[in-house]
């Protein structure tokens, strides 16, 4: 009897789920890795494929807050005049022209000299949600010594195939979860052991690994490590 | 998500704490007030409507009860009948307790509010539904719910107000429940620091906004596992034990000399905040 | 469908289920709207500014007069929360309420944003450069004598500057007025120990006996008082300090006393009197002057039970040193000064002076030491107004027409000046009344120094800087408005200073050396004094004058109450209001009296039990009368206050200054009686008498007590235990 009423409410909620779901097809995209959410237009249709493949030049040199901050930051208009003062071949061409424009002012007077770039914002999570790029940066790229491009991808996408940045990730917490799931060893650098957090969701999912001398443990496992 | 773990024990979820088999490790975040320090001044009332992006709500709403001072001043006058209050007045800061077994963590119908591993007890605004089941729970009544849309109502905070939220917390809509949450949003940094370093939080590099501000130093707050907190060595002293609903000390006849007890312990539900009792000179 | 095993449990079980399954599907679904926010990032940052780490600059709170020190957080270019400075000896890092409302002064939606001049009833935007223009020309054809510059305390170079910006003017008028300011205090305590303010250590005092001093309120430098109170707590040798206050209505630190004793208003004095001649151990002419004080008579002028003054004689012997303290309410009335005096005469019979009243050290640059302000000084520059003495008026710091007794009928007088210049943050009562009102910048976004008046441990000059920069394109900061009249007045003195930053920067480093900085440039020199925040000067410090005498001290009898005005008016300051200047920062005005827990206005505190004679209950509005004239505000039965007193807070009652002040509570400063005291000429706060009627109207109270008023219903929630029944020696 209660089988049959849990089964008839839990059919309920799967129904109107999928009904919301069909309901924002429009609004959310598919879903595999692959597929890219929708262009977004930007001042100057900046190439990353220019920056990074052709030149690799490193994401952390530009997006440099990635690794002491929880926003990766976009880079200042001084970091692109540094190399772009000097480099004469491409002066003239009309996205550096625009650059210029908002570092030394606009001929017509519209843009004030030393304008910030009004960059609209890719990957935006919600305000619900508490990301840190440290973080991230800190496990994958000092401790793990996973190159960077290849890091960044994880979450960014191949951003060296791309002119201006597009999301190609759900960056849903389902996504972020799936692996944050994945079980991995859990020492700290330095060798001190970080607790032995044994719970997602209040759902014992792992023990003590005390054989090898490995902790094994997941990624956040309270709802308070990424909601604020 | 994967279905696995939905369907492995819902049940286990709403466990109540403490238990044994979960100890605190390494962080169990607790707090000791010593209420003969405190002032009544309210500074960490304000500090806390500073830090936690708390909304003014106004005269009128004031009167309905729908106040949202996370962090609030309780002001009690002694009941002997006497002329004079002339033993002054007994001033109690009240914010939540951040209960071990928190009788709010088992009632919400959608899990927005649940028990950290570093044994705070959590509050998911885009979880929460608004039952409001929660603070009809608490004993304390220390939640507050957004009966308004606070963010667009006028003068809660117009225009240049709005620079001053701190952006490390949520704004909340209408239809959500919050209350005091240790300010988590600078244990969240701290630890990020001491893990960048590898390392646990040490005693002294976190301080919640109401016990950085208060002018007397009534508040103090640390990691209750670390010997070195001053408020393990707190609750130390006053022979206080987080798990237990009476303490062994008071099974004594007239009770106990210590000044540290939790407040509604009798209906166990294992507050993480110890006071320690105010003090009056008898001689005087 | 639902067999009997069905309960509660289950059901939530269910409902989890269910919940579960919506949440499965949000794989898919997320919040993420990409190109829906803007991210402007920076053109040229520092390199220590890192997005989303706050950058704490040091500064100066400007909230009060105590000089506090402040860390501002500062994230992504604005300012967003203050903290106290942990390096400076007056706050420690520690800071009240008040301080943290510093951020919506600054935030403030009601600023003045440009400048205003009156044409009728509007104030039409003028440029500066028309505004200054303006001021020359009325400051052109008009002797020194006929202007007056009337501002709050000033310090620092602030306090030079506008020196000799009215030196240039040859100015001498002016009139440094603050509606509370311990100003009896000053001049009985340079009587009595050689200087206005001493330092008063209370963690060094066993027992502190406070003559209504509310030191961790609002009394002089009340954050670093509470830090001091906290180690008082803990005890000298481990024996807990006690603390006993004498005063006819319970402030904040009265609440925290182990003993409050409710006494007759205006016989403070006549206490202090008693508890020497209790105490047995006077000479000379102070035995001889205290020798008609035994304490029967005491007690019965003054409504202190005999057994209390002999149990405070007896705990002063017992424990030493001690500390007395007089507060605002012995020094509000005629004879202040002597209830004063006699307050003051207790510490030197105790042997306190040299052990927790102690001289501060010399300021090695005087010219900074603060202009203080007080109420007699008002009164002064009222009567050149009614005698039409003063063609032009500048106002700062300052809200007269909003603070001043309704009997001086200031605005009126105001009215007979030519012209009148307010230098304003906000459209309060007195800026409304101006022509031209100049808007200020806030003091988080301005340069400046201050020094304190109260020396907390040393002679220090406090420095504030912006925290960001300016939030309205068109304010600017006093100094800067100064320096620009200056300009014009004195174009070969200040025009070798580009902004009141370069003046500032240029005095400090002029005397560099002094200040311990001759091993460096100046530029290490500037950058290290700011980051610092405070210059600290190790003074010579001077030994008290122990002038120990009674020789002038004439108190008089106590005055019965009656006739038409049976009731004391005691006037409330509380710590977040004061005199009304922050009655805009809704911070404050939600949170809730300490006492009576009272929000968003004002209310009459009467006793229990004279309500109970006058048929009084909580809620009805009551009118207030004095000679002068009357309020009307909600009535509150309050325990902590002398039957024959009532007392109504300052700060509301509000007629402008912005959508959080105006129209909140009502504003006792008007029916306050023109009493004076008479050594000093300062306004007797507590001499207004006042009758009491109910207007037959009734609201509720707004007010955070809770359904249980302030009860604990047997329940061990606030505990209190007596010093016998508790052992301290274990604690932390």
């Amino acid at each position: 009897m209660h089988r049959i009423f849990h089964l008839s409410v839990f059919l309920i909620g799967l129904f109107s789920a999928a009904t919301v779901y069909a309901a924002d097809a429009s609004q959310s995209a598919p879903m595999t890795p692959d597929s890219q959410w929708p262009l977004v237009e930007q001042p100057i249709e900046f190439p990353h494929n220019r920056h990074a493949k052709d030149m690799q030049i490193d994401c952390m040199y530009c997006h440099t807050y990635a690794r002491r901050s929880a926003v990766a930051g976009i880079p200042p208009l001084q970091k692109c005049i540094g190399c772009h003062q000097s480099i004469e071949s491409v002066r003239e061409s009309p996205r550096i022209k625009t650059l210029f424009e908002y570092w030394e002012g606009s001929e017509d007077g519209k843009i004030a000299a030393k304008t910030p770039m009004p960059w609209k914002k890719v990957h935006d999570l919600p305000d619900f949600v508490r990301f840190n790029h440290e973080r991230h940066i800190k496990r994958f790229i000092e401790q793990q010594n996973r190159p960077t491009q290849e890091v960044c991808g994880y979450c960014h996408g191949d951003v060296a195939e791309l002119t201006v940045a597009r999301r190609s990730k759900a960056l849903s917490m389902g996504w972020c979860a799936s692996c944050h799931e994945k079980e991995h060893p859990v020492t700290a650098a330095g060798g001190t052991p970080i607790g032995d957090q044994a719970y997602w969701y209040g759902f014992y999912k792992s023990e003590a690994d005390a054989a090898g001398g490995d902790l094994k443990a997941h990624g956040p496992n309270d709802c308070w490590q990424c909601h604020k | 998500m994967s279905v696995t773990n939905l369907l492995d024990d819902w049940a286990k979820f709403r466990h109540p704490h403490p238990v044994d088999d979960k100890p605190h490790d390494p962080y169990k975040w607790a707090m000791a007030i010593d209420l003969d320090a405190c002032s009544g001044c309210n500074a960490c009332s304000v500090a806390c409507y500073a830090e936690n992006n708390i909304p003014v709500v106004g005269k009128d709403k004031f009167l309905h009860g729908q106040s949202m001072h996370w962090m609030r001043i309780e002001r009690y006058w002694d009941e002997d009948g006497r002329d004079f209050p002339d033993q002054g007045v007994q001033f109690l800061p009240m914010m939540c307790q951040q209960c071990e077994a928190a009788p709010c963590e088992t009632v919400c119908p959608v899990a927005a509010t649940n028990h950290t591993s570093d044994g705070l007890n959590s509050q998911i605004y885009n979880r929460c539904i608004g039952s409001r089941y929660c603070s009809a729970n608490c004993p304390f009544k220390v939640r507050y719910f957004n009966w308004y849309d606070y963010p667009t109502t006028d003068d809660v905070w117009p225009a240049e107000m709005t620079q001053q939220l701190n952006p490390d917390v949520s704004v909340r809509g209408k239809g959500v429940m919050e209350k005091c949450t240790f300010c988590v949003q600078r244990l969240h940094e701290a630890k990020v620091v001491a893990k960048g370093e590898g390392r646990i939080v040490r005693e002294g590099e976190v301080q919640t906004a109401c016990q950085q501000v208060c002018p007397t130093n009534a508040i103090s707050f640390g990691n209750l596992m670390d010997p070195d907190a001053k408020v393990h060595q707190q609750w130390q002293a006053q022979q206080v034990e987080l798990d237990k609903d009476k303490q062994a000390k008071d099974e004594n006849e007239g009770g106990s000399e210590l000044r540290g007890y939790r407040i509604l312990e009798e209906l166990r539900p294992y507050p993480s905040v110890m006071y320690l009792e105010r003090v009056r000179e008898s001689a005087i | 469908m639902m067999d009997s095993g069905f309960d509660r449990r289950d059901f939530l079980k269910v409902l989890g289920w269910g919940g579960a399954a919506v949440a499965l599907s949000g794989c898919g679904n997320t919040s993420v709207e990409d190109g829906k926010e803007t991210v402007v990032s920076y053109s040229e940052p520092a390199d220590y500014v890192i997005p989303s780490i706050g950058v704490y600059y040091n500064s100066t709170c400007a909230q009060c007069d105590a000089g506090c020190s402040i860390n501002g957080r500062v994230r992504e270019g604005r300012v967003l929360k203050l903290e106290g400075n942990p390096n400076s000896t007056v706050n420690r890092g520690k800071m009240c309420g008040l301080g943290q409302a510093g951020v919506q002064h600054h935030y403030n939606p009601d600023r003045v944003r440009e400048p205003l001049l009156r044409t009728g009833n509007q104030g039409q935007t003028i440029s500066w450069e028309d505004a200054y223009k303006l001021i020359a020309e009325k400051t052109q054809g008009v002797s020194g004598d006929q202007i007056a510059f009337l501002s709050g305390g000033v310090s620092g170079h602030l306090k030079v500057l506008l020196g000799n910006y009215l030196d240039s003017l040859s100015c001498k008028n002016h009139f440094v007025y603050e509606a509370i300011a311990p100003g009896v205090a000053r001049a009985a305590n340079k009587k009595s120990y050689g200087v206005a303010m001493p330092r008063f250590s209370i963690n060094k005092a066993k027992v502190v006996l406070s003559f209504g001093a509310d030191f961790l309120g609002s009394w002089v430098s009340p954050v670093h008082f509470s830090q001091q109170y906290a180690q008082f707590r803990k005890g000298v040798d481990g024996q807990r300090g006690v603390l006993v206050q004498v005063e006819p209505k319970m402030t904040l630190t009265g609440a925290n006393a182990d003993r409050w004793v409710a006494i007759r208003p205006g016989t403070e004095g006549v206490l202090a009197l008693g508890i020497i001649n209790a105490l047995g151990t006077a000479t000379g002419d102070i035995a001889a002057a205290v020798k008609a004080y035994d304490r029967d008579r005491v007690s019965e002028e003054t409504g202190v039970p005999a057994g209390q003054i002999d149990k405070i004689a007896a705990m002063l012997k017992l424990h030493s040193p001690s500390l007395v303290l007089a507060g605002s309410a012995a020094e509000g009335y005629e004879h202040g000064s002597q209830n004063a005096a006699a307050i003051n005469l207790l510490n030197h019979v105790l042997g306190n002076v040299g052990k927790t009243v102690e001289m501060t050290e010399d300021m090695p640059f005087p010219q900074m030491s603060p202009e203080t302000g007080n109420t007699a000084a008002l009164t002064s520059l009222n009567n050149g107004l009614a005698a039409s003495k003063y063609k032009v008026l500048f106002n700062f710091a300052a809200n007269p027409v909003f603070t001043a007794s309704g009997a001086m009928n200031f605005k009126e007088n105001m009215a007979k000046a030519d012209f009148k210049v307010a230098f304003a943050h906000y459209l309060d009562e007195t800026a409304l009344q101006a022509d031209l009102v100049l808007p200020l910048d806030s003091p988080l976004e301005d340069w400046g120094t201050q020094v304190p008046e109260y020396l907390a441990t040393c002679a220090q000059i406090n420095i504030q800087q912006p925290l960001m920069e300016k939030l309205h394109a068109n304010t600017r900061g006093m100094g800067d408005i100064l320096l620009s009249m200056l300009k014009q007045r004195q174009p070969d003195d200040y025009n070798g200073y580009e902004d009141y930053y370069g003046y500032l920067r240029s005095a400090v480093l002029s005397v560099k050396d002094a200040l311990g900085g001759a091993s460096v440039d100046d530029e290490t020199f500037w950058n290290r004094t700011l980051s610092g925040g405070i210059i600290k000067f190790e003074g010579s410090v001077n030994k008290l004058s122990a002038n120990a005498s009674a020789a002038g001290l004439k108190l008089p009898s106590h005055s019965e109450a009656g006739g038409d005005y049976p009731l004391r008016l005691i006037p409330g300051v509380t710590a977040s209001m004061r005199d009304g200047r922050h009655a805009n920062q809704p911070w404050l005005q939600e949170s809730p009296d300490p006492l009576t827990t009272i929000v968003w206005d004002s209310w009459v505190e009467i006793h229990p039990k004279k309500a109970a004679e006058l048929s009084i209950a909580e809620g009805d509005i009551v009118e207030v009368t004095s000679k002068t004239g009357s309020i009307k505000a909600q009535a509150y039965l309050f325990p902590g206050i002398h039957p024959e007193a009532i007392s109504v807070p300052l700060g509301r009652g509000h007629e402008a200054m912005g959508r959080y002040a105006k129209g909140y509570g009502v504003n006792p400063f008007q029916i306050l009686d023109a009493v004076f005291d008479k050594e000093t000429g300062e306004l007797a706060m507590h001499e207004t008498r006042v009758k009491i009627s109910k207007t037959g109207q009734r609201v509720i109270v707004v007010k955070d007590e809770g359904a249980a008023g302030g009860q604990q219903m047997g329940k061990k929630i606030a505990v209190r235990v007596s010093s016998d029944d508790v052992d301290l020696s274990e604690e932390v």
